[in-house]
């Protein structure tokens, strides 16, 4: 190989990727963290302000409420897609027949376009015409709930959509993960008298916790991307309250066209998300040493 | 007295499992139903869907000719279809060729070569959000705004970081003698990637492509910013433009979203497994 590796032959090879990337990725990086310091209007010099940005989006309420609400959302997809797709994972290894079928099936909705997954789900979720009322109606409810632009249930119905198109990516990890499980463990069990339920709960899950926690890092990066579902379900609205972060950021930037603050909403979402990404690598480091 | 326990032994899992399959298939049928509900409504017509949502009766197609005459379906397809075609193609030959030189050639500095891969890998950590407004000015800078080449680069620059993971990963693993039998029969650089690595390399390359390809097929942040020309419309923007097109006409919103729907379950259908290998590898693989 080293007769191959001259100088000029790894440049060629290598330097398309750098010069998009670089030019595409990291300088817009570091153009956002820049700007988020100025009073950048759009044209023009800007001047160099400080954190005044990040000050003027502390102290905006819906900043605050975005937050919030991409914090109900994690918090509702984390407490259901983790057990639910665990035990689908369960469920779905069963020998029965159909099972490979079920399986695609259930992931399928995680490769629809998040911005018709939004849009499908408008006709399940919307207080008029949607499904879910219209079912609540015939069995009798006479005020069903306002899932979708009212004032509260506005990001437990965006929670509600998310793990809808994740739950089958989580439940095929979990899937994964169980077939990696040394089957000999689970066989002594048996033969030591243990029922199925107290193989899952004693032997299974703590043998998994790295697959949980891989799959709770993931679901939530995952939140933390919500822009297209939130944009097709309610708009943010009504008036800003079921924004969430990447959201009233995207308002905030391209909107109102405030591009300092907007840049500095960017980089606390993409801080946010790198700390998030940081405890993932740790992870999978940790898992590394315990397999070396 | 063993006689009836091993019995049972035998009997219950074969109950449980009829049990769990019929869980499951009702399981699968509840994620499913959405998909099912504007497919059903989609041949209603307007006037049956609010009053009558769940009534067999009265079938049409009125909501799908609609469609077909307001949604200019050819020219979305079209201009999806050219984006996908050349971002992929280019970010998959460049991403081939770096992750090759950065696994496999021989670096007078070890220390750039892993250096140089870990700051392709570090844009896996990077939200694309941030990258909206300086792609936007970087297109405008570079005087292709308004041009397909607006989109198409940072499609590349964007899938580098997925496409390097999965290529390095591989390419480490690669079997050395081939390579030197390669080079000792007089292989250049060419050769030896073109004829003795990449053909090896099939199912990796079906899984980057074909994820690739939904990425670019259901990307919608930079398509909102970076279309200013209707003509240049996507899939994406075409469906984000659906509630206001349409305000209360509801079949052909459900329409056109069906419309939309079949060829990503039909792809999905085909290409099953690398779409699931492509979303889940760095997950399972690590």
């Amino acid at each position: 190989m080293i007769w191959l590796s001259t100088r000029w032959k790894i440049a060629i090879m290598v330097i398309p990727t750098l010069l998009f990337f670089t030019l595409f990725v990291v300088y817009p990086v570091g153009y956002s963290a820049y700007y988020s310091l100025t009073d950048f209007i759009g044209f023009g010099t800007p001047a160099f302000v400080g954190l005044a940005n990040y000050a003027t989006l502390f102290s905006d309420p819906l900043f605050w409420r975005s937050l919030l609400n991409t914090v109900v959302v994690l918090v509702i997809s984390v407490v259901v897609i983790i057990p639910a797709s665990f035990a689908l994972a369960l469920l779905m290894r069963r020998p029965f027949r159909g099972a490979r079928m079920l399986r695609a099936l259930v992931f399928a909705p995680g490769i629809i376009a998040p911005i018709l997954v939004g849009l499908i789900w408008v006709f399940i979720l919307d207080p008029k015409i949607g499904l879910v009322n219209q079912l609540l109606t015939h069995a009798g409810v006479s005020s069903p709930p306002i899932w979708i632009g009212g004032p509260t249930l506005g990001p437990v119905s965006i929670a509600l959509v998310f793990i809808w198109s994740t739950v089958g990516f989580a439940m095929t990890i979990f899937y994964a993960g169980l077939q990696l499980l040394p089957g000999d463990v689970i066989e002594a069990s048996s033969l030591d008298g243990a029922t199925p339920f107290q193989q899952t709960w004693a032997i299974t899950v703590p043998m998994m916790r790295e697959t949980f926690a891989i799959t709770a890092v993931l679901v939530t990066t995952n939140v933390f991307k919500i822009f297209e579902l939130v944009y097709q379900l309610t708009g943010g609205g009504p008036i800003h309250k079921s924004e969430t972060l990447v959201s009233y950021m995207y308002y905030v930037t391209f909107t109102s066209q405030q591009y300092g603050p907007g840049m500095a909403f960017a980089v606390i979402i993409t801080v946010l998300g790198a700390i998030v990404s940081v405890g993932y690598l740790a992870l999978l480091r940790e898992r590394k040493d315990v397999v070396a | 007295m063993t006689f009836p326990t091993t019995e049972r032994r035998r009997a219950r899992p074969r109950s449980a499992l009829i049990v769990s399959a019929v869980a499951a298939y009702l399981i699968t049928f509840l994620v499913l139903l959405p998909l099912f509900w504007i497919a059903v409504l989609s041949f209603k017509p307007n006037s049956r869907i609010l009053s009558d949502p769940l009534g067999a009766a009265a079938f049409t197609l009125d909501n799908y000719l609609n469609v077909f005459a307001s949604v200019p379906l050819l020219s979305m397809y079209g201009n999806t279809l050219v984006l996908a075609l050349v971002s992929v193609t280019v970010g998959t030959v460049i991403s081939f060729m770096s992750s090759f030189a950065l696994s496999r050639m021989v670096f007078r500095r070890r220390r750039l070569q892993s250096g140089l891969r870990l700051y392709l890998l570090g844009g896996l950590a990077i939200p694309i959000y941030i990258l909206l407004f300086p792609v936007y000015r970087v297109d405008i800078a570079l005087g292709v705004f308004g041009t397909y080449a607006a989109l198409i680069l940072p499609y590349i620059a964007v899938t580098i970081p997925f496409n390097t993971l999965l290529l390095t990963g591989f390419l480490r693993d690669f079997p050395g003698e081939l390579e030197e039998a390669a080079i000792i029969d007089g292989a250049g650089l060419w050769r030896l990637c073109w004829s003795v690595v990449v053909p090896l390399m099939r199912p990796v390359f079906a899984t980057i492509l074909i994820f690739n390809v939904i990425y670019v097929f259901n990307e919608y942040p930079f398509a909102s910013i970076l279309i200013n020309n209707p003509a240049m419309t996507t899939v994406s923007l075409a469906v984000s433009q659906f509630q206001g097109q349409y305000s209360t006409d509801y079949g052909a919103m459900m329409a056109a979203s069906t419309i939309i729907l079949i060829p990503q379950l039909v792809i999905y259908a085909l290409f099953q497994k690398q779409v699931i290998a492509g979303m889940t590898i760095g997950a399972v693989k690590g």
